[in-house]
């Protein structure tokens, strides 16, 4: 039996200190407040307590999440952790950032509190990625230096790439040969691009042809196959797939969730509480309370509509969509609720990329079928 | 009563109660029907290792008592009884989330519609339990196309009864018969009414429960039913023969024969995956 996981995507600040094109963030200078961390972990253990979860992620990110400093965080973790253990619960923290910010003092946070590792983006090219005063050329080589001290520090780095026009007109080899050989990665992972949040000129970008799309993943899961897995370059969501069609235990993404309304909730700096950090900071329609205004998070979640919708698309997408004859069903339920919103204006159809998703599947199928295969080959003696 | 209950505890058989007289039960192992959400969260909350485990019916539509099951009070596995599978078969997503922490297992009914309901219990990797019945005509295109996704669809990762048990029995590996797998046999399985009095599948037997099979065969050999040549009648042991005795099983002995032909073609295919292997080491030593 698996577990069940709870994880909070926690933003202490939806400020940033870069200009992407194409974030959907509402960005604010405002900082969650010291006084509020106590409210924020009574909040959370009590939910915990509430739903029986032992332990719960948390996932830090902005904004962008080291404009809150080294200190803050050594301050508001500890205040985390030491209450959980009294209550016999476990708070395990894992943080997304832009590394822009980065420097030798976050080294020993990242090992005392990030288990070593992080998590940053950077897009292959890097045209919508901006710094405030300069181009996208100035913030890939800012990225890259400050990737390089991380990776000199001996700190684990996964890096996600939101795909857009340019990585298509780029191709796949290139792009697989900037992550892997160029910076050396041993773990990234290939985001598809929804067009939400704010509207913005790069939009157009960011929307891309189905066909266009699939073709692409199917180029780079096949460069991966041939030149990444055998010499452990894990390559998200391909890897995971992998493992699921071999018949190992795969830890698919977010959007390939049997319902992502049971796994996780974002909460920002004024306590917002949604389904993600796609929603937090830009759908007042779909948010499902206040952290902060709220006696409880448990009863918040149960009672809000907002929540419910999120709750019940799986089952009204059985009903009114054709994904129940879909063979990949087991792996996607229907895809991510976001991306689905962004494109048609509601949440309760199937995901627009459904044909891409059935494309890379039947690929990661071909592949893993042939590995299991394989691995089943009755040893000769 | 109470007399037939102590009977129970001392054969060795596992009895279903219902909720109304299942407090009372000491017997050192047993299963609680329970059809309301009240019976069901006592139950979550109280049932003892004896508790083997509840079988939930007709609350597939309770949005919250799901809710309550995810949570770890205690491991008690769960049987969900789907009540109309054609309608209620999107409502097997509450499912997931309990069965994180217990064993869930989802029994259909074969109505019309049942074919959803099974695609997505499939997909999202609970064992399913069909409980045939005498299935009307009219289903055994649906049931046929049922058959055709437990034997090819790869996204069947846990066993569907009976089509699983059945499959192992034409391959000669044995499961238990029908009887058993659809836990109807009253030798092994007493089922108890509200009133704590023992339900046995034919109102014309009046013997011990653990004979009853026995007793069942006669009849059925009495009466030169068409189970007396019938090529699956060890595995089926007449199932289809209640209650109407004159229910044809021809749509049955399809499905099972069906399955007797994937059964076959695995032989095949696996004798040919050796002869495969033989030539692929072949290959690795010359």
């Amino acid at each position: 039996m698996s577990h069940r996981y709870f994880s909070v995507i926690l933003l202490p600040t939806s400020d940033c200190n870069v200009a992407c094109e194409y974030c959907f963030e509402e960005k604010e200078p405002y900082r969650l407040p010291a006084s509020l961390v106590p409210v924020l972990i009574e909040r959370l253990l009590d939910h915990m307590e509430n739903e029986d979860f032992e332990e719960c992620e948390i996932y830090w990110q902005g904004g962008e999440a080291m404009i809150m400093g080294p200190d803050w965080y050594y301050d508001t973790i500890g205040q985390m952790n030491s209450a959980a253990e009294s209550k016999g619960r476990r708070f395990v923290h894992y943080l997304q950032t832009n590394l822009i910010g980065y420097s030798s003092a976050w080294e020993g946070v990242l090992f005392d509190l990030f288990n070593g590792s992080l998590g940053t983006s950077m897009d292959y090219p890097n045209l919508h990625r901006k710094l405030f005063n300069g181009s996208a050329e100035k913030y890939t080589a800012l990225w890259r230096k400050r990737l390089e001290e991380v990776q000199a520090a001996g700190i684990q780095v996964g890096v996600i790439a939101v795909l857009h026009q340019g990585s298509l007109d780029a191709g796949a080899d290139a792009f697989y040969r900037f992550y892997a050989d160029e910076l050396g990665l041993d773990s990234f992972q290939v985001n598809t691009p929804f067009p939400g949040g704010p509207a913005s000129d790069a939009e157009t970008e960011f929307q891309l042809e189905s066909e266009a799309l699939a073709v692409f993943l199917g180029e780079l899961f096949d460069i991966w196959i041939e030149r990444g897995i055998g010499k452990g370059v894990a390559l998200g969501p391909f890897d995971a797939l992998i493992d699921h069609f071999t018949g190992k235990e795969a830890r698919l993404p977010c959007i390939w969730k049997e319902n992502c309304s049971n796994q996780f909730i974002s909460v920002d700096a004024k306590g917002t509480v949604a389904q993600c950090d796609c929603w937090v900071t830009s759908y007042p329609d779909h948010f499902f309370g206040n952290l902060f205004q709220s006696e409880s998070l448990t009863k918040m979640l149960y009672e809000s509509p907002a929540r419910r919708e999120f709750v019940e698309r799986p089952s009204r997408l059985m009903e009114n969509e054709d994904c129940l004859s879909c063979r990949y069903l087991s792996i996607c339920h229907g895809g991510c609720p976001v991306r689905t919103h962004t494109a048609l204006g509601t949440m309760h159809a199937k995901d627009p990329y459904c044909e891409v998703y059935k494309a890379v599947f039947a690929r990661a199928e071909k592949q893993g079928l042939a590995r299991r295969r394989l691995r089943l080959l009755p040893v000769s003696s | 009563m109470d007399e037939e209950l102590a009977e129970v505890e001392g054969n060795g058989s596992l009895p279903f109660f219902p909720a109304s007289v299942a407090r009372d039960q000491e017997a050192d192992a047993f299963v609680v029907i329970v059809s309301n959400s009240l019976d069901f969260t006592w139950w979550l909350r109280n049932a003892s290792p004896a508790t083997q485990w509840l079988q939930v019916e007709d609350l597939l539509n309770d949005t919250e008592i799901w809710a309550v099951a995810a949570r770890k009070e205690t491991e008690v596995a769960i049987d969900v009884v789907i009540g109309d599978p054609a309608l209620e078969f999107s409502r097997l997503y509450q499912l997931v989330d309990v069965s994180r922490i217990r064993d869930v297992r989802v029994s259909i009914p074969i109505r019309t519609g049942f074919l959803k309901a099974l695609r997505l219990a499939a997909s999202l990797q609970f064992p399913v339990r069909l409980l045939p019945g005498q299935v009307p005509p009219d289903l055994f295109p649906e049931l046929q196309e049922a058959l055709e996704f437990y034997l090819y669809d790869p996204q069947v990762e846990a066993p569907i009864e009976f089509f699983h048990s059945a499959l192992a029995s034409a391959r000669g590996k044995s499961l238990g018969g029908l009887w058993t797998v659809l836990e109807q046999d009253p030798g092994v399985f007493q089922h108890f009414d509200e009133e704590g009095r023992e339900k046995l599948p034919s109102a014309e037997f009046r013997g011990e429960a653990q004979d009853f099979l026995a007793w069942y065969q006669e009849q059925l050999t009495s009466r030169n039913a068409e189970c007396v040549s019938c090529r699956w009648r060890d595995y089926c042991g007449g199932y289809f023969k209640l209650p109407d005795p004159e229910y044809s099983c021809q749509g049955v002995i399809k499905i099972l024969d069906r399955l007797q032909i994937a059964a076959s073609e695995m032989e095949e295919d696996l004798a040919g995956w050796e002869t495969e292997d033989s030539e692929e080491k072949g290959r690795v030593v010359s």
